[in-house]
């Protein structure tokens, strides 16, 4: 599921700060243009050798967001809030790193049998919930049944339809058998998200009980929650805090007057408009990471003009896409080459840059009839910082290629209200994901959020066939052979990737880039110490 | 005035329930229903279902209304959609919050102004009573909100950092830590301050040139006498009641000051209420507000009855 961004954030739509990036699609923990250099301090943890678990006092989080429909429930994370708690309280089997690779969490290996229909959990050994019971096979198997619950299904039980939640089989006590009805290759993207944190048996969200670096202590919906720390976290000596509260900030004026003010010691979301001021802060520092979340335009491929072709490639070819994100982005964010999935290992890197090119467009645009113009509605709304903003700029980039553009304004409630997924010309956000995973959500026929209603058979025939590909070698290829087919005539614009953008003070260590597109070094409290 | 008064009261509880009608019917208007809301972009089909059955979103608009107003009468306030906590016990604390908020700013705010409008009459014409007219005017004029956000640039965060800029505190305890009410009390008390101010001024002036005043300086009484026993008393009742008005202000003014202090009370309850289509909280605290402004105002037109000798007379 893509992570819901607060509403209530607005950016200013222009800036005239040039931006100092050049796009290198791959560079991945760049620090940003903003000059934010962010030294991991990890390294220096080791010293205090025993345990370093509890030693630092309470570190204040002020989070974007949150309102009184915030949840404790991880498995039921929308708002960013909800996902920070879920990061605190919760341990997943797996979970991805701050480079996008996955790593093992709560379990020790996860592996597939030769065709992927069945998945071996192991656990670590010894590893305990918050409540003192161990971390054991049966909670997997009641965390995999409570997400997949046919009478209140989870966020995630959209990815896990081929799940045979009947018949998962304990081998022993920290052994899982995970059966599926058809290949399932992409089970560990799955299981790295943090909506799929583990539970013990008879999980009560009231008084919720994880396995993350954090335990629950106090929580007001809509206002602040209180964590403590989890001694048998199973990040040995982590978290370094002895205490965590997240406050919420739907307002960024508020958030960023609670930094510089010190009343909290890290936030989330700095607006692109507040970076100066953080930095002219001798106390504060700003956090800035790329990461792999697009911002797209969606041409539905059922619907004139985008049915045909031509009209969707010379769309594409009419965004300059630098200009829009020093415009949209304030320059925070890196081209997209119009494909998602950038940080999968698979990521095709043949395909030449796309590039404005307004006669080509016009070409097209006239082989396919419109050669005396052509007028599109597109519809917009604050549904995530900078979207606004990029559907002006599209519309003063359209009008060179007689493209005119009437923009469509929305509430982020009507955006997503009946008519989502079946605008004709639209946009969306979506969160890193592999090729494989994002495929599955927004670009099969019959995934959750199919908005371009893309449906290309030789594409379906290549991703069926790479989703049963347990081979990586093998798969990669068929992923590159997807991708440019997409490529050459998906119905998404991906004109850029956003940039996360954190203020925090200089006395919180551990703070680094993650190009997961969450927060705060993927909201890594545990990793956060407070210093003098 | 008995008979007056229980017909104001009668006319108050047929303004609560008309304000609760429109509010709920507003609130059908707004496009998506709670579940939407609240799921935004995961509203999978079968999320949705799930969730609106729980919330009986699914019966019809009248039932949805007829059930909250038959809870009304047991006073039962419902459970609030968006986190299934009763609205009475969600409400509570924050309910607390913006009273001690409230009440904080009139303490502050009703001597101050008066003092100010008095002062102000006493000088009349001068130049502390021009520089008075001026400030109340401004301040009349400029929406609260944009007072707030210029207290916070002078006062905390540009080069004077004297207090917070922000409420981080709990709704439980707000008075636990002052120094973050300093600035969310000063706008309201600059907010509801210029009509008291002038009122008292314009009253006083009044009083001041009236015939018993001018009897009470010619039989010799010292000034202060004849301010303070003669003048003062009689200058404050048409006061009061600019006073009540104002107060009444205040619980829905609350809302823009608390939503840019991030301060946990109703207003914000209310902000966050809309957003999520939390249809029981925001009947709970409309209904709450517009409570407050009827019994304010009612009190207000007591107050003035009595003081009123020809009303009181005729009325009995």
């Amino acid at each position: 599921m893509p992570s819901m961004h607060n509403h209530q954030e607005h950016q200013p739509a222009r800036s005239d700060k040039g931006s100092a990036f050049t796009p290198s699609r791959r560079s991945v923990l760049k620090a940003g243009a903003a000059g934010a250099v962010v030294v991991p301090a990890l390294s220096a943890c080791g010293g205090d050798g025993s345990s370093g678990s509890g030693s630092g006092g309470r570190l204040k989080v002020g989070i974007a967001g949150g309102s009184a429909k915030d949840t404790l429930d991880g498995h039921k994370a929308v708002d960013n809030t909800d996902i920070a708690r879920a990061h605190a309280l919760y341990a997943g089997l797996c979970y991805f790193d701050t480079d996008y690779t996955i790593k093992m969490a709560l379990a020790e290996s996860i592996e597939p049998n030769d065709e992927a229909t069945v998945w071996t959990v192991k656990l670590k050994e010894g590893l305990k919930f918050h409540d003192g019971s161990d971390v054991t096979a049966d909670a997997v198997i009641f965390t995999l049944q409570r997400i997949t619950d046919p009478d209140d299904p989870t966020s995630l039980a959209g990815q896990l339809t081929t799940l045979d939640r009947d018949n998962l089989k304990k081998v022993d006590d920290l052994t899982v058998e995970v059966p599926f009805t058809d290949p399932f290759v992409t089970f560990l993207d799955v299981m790295a998200e943090y909506l799929a944190g583990i539970v013990p048996e008879g999980f009560d969200p009231e008084n919720p009980v994880g396995a993350g670096p954090f335990k629950f202590k106090e929580f007001t919906p809509g206002e602040r929650s209180v964590f403590e720390a989890h001694t048998d976290y199973w990040q040995e000596g982590m978290p370094y805090v002895d205490e965590l509260e997240i406050i919420n900030f739907p307002d960024e004026t508020a958030r960023v007057n609670a930094l510089v003010g010190g009343q909290v010691d890290v936030i989330s979301q700095l607006p692109h408009s507040q970076i100066e001021v953080v930095e002219a802060d001798d106390n504060l520092e700003v956090l800035e990471s790329e990461t792999g979340m697009w911002l797209p335009f969606t041409m539905r491929v059922d619907k004139a003009p985008f049915d045909d072709e031509r009209v969707r490639q010379a769309f594409r070819l009419i965004v300059d896409r630098e200009e829009m994100v020093d415009q949209a982005l304030s320059g925070h964010g890196t081209v997209g080459n119009d494909l998602y999935g950038r940080f999968d290992p698979a990521y095709n890197e043949d395909l030449p840059q796309r590039e404005q090119d307004i006669e080509k467009a016009k070409e097209l645009l006239a082989e396919a009839g419109h050669e005396d113009g052509l007028e599109v509605e597109l519809v917009t709304g604050p549904i995530s910082p900078g979207a606004e903003a990029a559907a002006q700029v599209f519309k003063e980039q359209a009008a060179k290629a007689g493209v005119t553009v009437k923009l469509k304004q929305t509430n982020s409630t009507e955006y997503y209200g009946d008519n989502y997924l079946q605008w004709t010309f639209a946009q969306d956000f979506w969160s890193s994901r592999n090729y494989l995973s994002q495929a599955a959500q927004g670009s099969l026929p019959g995934a959750a959020f199919n908005e371009t209603h893309w449906d290309d058979e030789e594409w379906v025939e290549i991703i069926e066939e790479a989703r049963a590909t347990v081979d990586e070698e093998k798969r990669a290829e068929l992923i590159k052979q997807a991708m440019k087919i997409e490529y050459e005539r998906g119905g998404y614009i991906v004109w850029g990737f956003v940039n996360t953008v954190d203020g925090f003070n200089k006395k919180v260590k551990g703070l680094e880039p993650s190009v997961t597109g969450h927060p705060l070094t993927t909201y890594g409290f545990h990793l956060m110490r407070i210093e003098g | 005035m008995t008979r007056l008064i229980l017909q104001r009261l009668f006319y108050g509880l047929l303004t609560l329930f008309v304000v609760s009608l429109v509010v709920f019917l507003a609130t059908q208007a707004l496009p998506g229903d709670a579940a939407r809301a609240m799921l935004g972009r995961d509203a999978t089909p079968e999320r949705l279902t799930a969730l609106r059955e729980q919330l009986n979103l699914n019966d019809p608009v009248a039932v949805q209304y007829g059930k909250w107003i038959a809870g009304l009468f047991v006073l039962n306030l419902g459970e609030s959609f968006a986190n299934a906590m009763p609205v009475a016990e969600y409400l509570g604390p924050r309910v607390s919050s913006s009273v001690a908020l409230m009440a904080l700013a009139a303490i502050v705010a009703t001597p101050i102004a008066v003092a100010i409008g008095a002062y102000s009459a006493l000088r009349r014409d001068r130049a502390a009573d021009h520089a008075t007219s001026m400030v109340t005017l401004i301040t009349a004029a400029v929406p609260e909100f944009a007072v707030g956000i210029l207290l916070v640039l002078v006062f905390a965060t540009g080069s004077l950092q004297l207090f917070p800029a922000v409420f981080a505190g709990s709704s439980e305890a707000v008075l636990e830590s002052p120094e973050q009410l300093v600035l969310p009390v000063a706008t309201l008390v600059i907010a509801v301050s210029p009509p008291i101010i002038r009122m008292m001024r314009a009253s006083m002036i009044e009083v001041l040139e009236s015939e018993y005043v001018q009897q009470a300086r010619l039989k010799g009484l010292p000034e202060r006498t004849v301010i303070w026993r003669h003048a003062a008393p009689n200058a404050i009742g048409p006061v009061a009641q600019v006073i009540a008005v104002q107060l009444g202000w205040l619980a829905g003014g609350v809302v823009a000051i608390e939503f840019l202090f991030r301060f946990p009370g109703v207003g914000m309850a209310l902000m966050d209420a809309i957003d999520n289509r939390d249809i029981p909280v925001i009947q709970a605290v409309t209904l709450l507000i517009a409570a407050i402004y009827i019994v304010v105002n009612l009190l207000a037109d007591i107050v003035g009855l009595a003081a009123n000798p020809k009303v009181r007379v005729s009325s009995r």
